[in-house]
């Protein structure tokens, strides 16, 4: 397997990667979504809401917070063994504001100092006049399984590595094909008098090109052997702390699998 | 009040919606705002310049 980073910012990675199949990248996605554990509110003890957000539509928009998760330091509650919550499985935030004002998600008061709202300008609620919400939130660890809140991604795909050929004996370097190409990923070269393949990666494999082809010179197809992955997080995990832990907890599936049919045997 | 995800993706909007509608008031052009703020997806993008903030 030979993986390349194409780019990388805060929030967002593109890797190339190269000699595996379709089944192992299509799980590393879906355990991305779905099993890579983030912090969200789970549990609100909501003392005092005098503003017109009823208390379901504030505790949503709460659930929604993502929070900036460390998996080293905490633990799932269920795997901790304190009868309801504790620092070591839970984190609480507190909120008492009074009108008139904005409350946001920065007003958040967390117990943990490393463990604090992405975002510190989520709009919570309007507070009119001398209004007063106070409330205490519970965040857990949680997986994208049970609510889509404990999701670390927003965009997490894939797709095949397109390859481009130009039969330059068929080729009549008309150039209709890139004046057609609606993502600019082919150009006429009119020094060679040729059709160039200028950005391979940007392709979308809608084989417009192929159509105006009129004397079938190009074909694009999609390696099934190499991918563009491409990932993009909510703030509470880093993508690459995202993809990582997916592996981890791909590989000890595969191990409980090992482990399983050894003993049978 | 903005929704806080995108209601497609997920993406956290609300975190950047007051800054956009500053920004929009003051005379720029939403496109160039919602660039600049990294709001690429057509999905993001429709939940801001289709919000109508009532109360």
């Amino acid at each position: 397997m030979d993986i390349a980073i194409k780019s990388k910012e805060e929030d967002r990675i593109t890797l190339v990667i190269e000699g595996v199949d379709v089944p192992f990248i299509n799980a590393i996605r879906r355990i991305c979504m779905m099993e890579v554990p983030t912090m969200a509110i789970e549990e609100l003890g909501i003392f005092k809401n005098d503003s017109r957000v009823f208390d379901e539509v504030l505790a949503h928009r709460l659930g929604l917070v993502p929070i900036k998760t460390d998996l080293e330091s905490i633990i799932p509650r269920d795997e901790c063994d304190c009868d309801d919550h504790c620092p070591k499985c839970s984190v609480t935030l507190l909120l008492k504001e009074k009108g008139p004002k904005t409350v946001y998600s920065g007003d958040l008061n967390s117990q943990d100092a490393k463990i604090t709202p992405v975002h510190d300008t989520i709009p919570l609620l309007k507070l009119r006049g001398d209004e007063e919400v106070e409330l205490e939130a519970i965040a857990q660890l949680g997986t994208g399984l049970e609510h889509a809140k404990w999701q670390p991604t927003t965009v997490a795909a894939y797709k095949y590595y397109p390859e481009i050929t130009i039969d330059t004996e068929k080729c009549e370097a008309c150039a209709d094909c890139a004046s057609e190409c609606p993502r600019g990923v082919l150009e006429f070269d009119e020094k060679e008098n040729k059709i160039l393949v200028v950005d391979p990666e940007n392709c979308s494999m809608c084989k417009t090109c192929v159509k105006d082809c009129e004397m079938e010179a190009i074909t694009v197809e999609g390696r099934d052997d190499k991918f563009i992955f491409q990932l993009e997080s909510d703030g509470s995990l880093k993508p690459e702390e995202v993809i990582s832990a997916a592996c981890d907890i791909l590989a000890a599936k595969s191990q409980k699998i090992i482990e399983f049919t050894e003993g049978e045997s | 009040m903005i929704p806080v995800r995108c209601l497609s993706c997920g993406k956290v909007v609300s975190a950047y919606f007051e800054e956009y509608k500053k920004r929009t008031d003051e005379g720029e052009d939403p496109k160039e705002v919602l660039e600049d703020l990294g709001i690429n997806k057509y999905c993001c993008r429709r939940m801001f310049i289709s919000h109508v903030e009532v109360w």
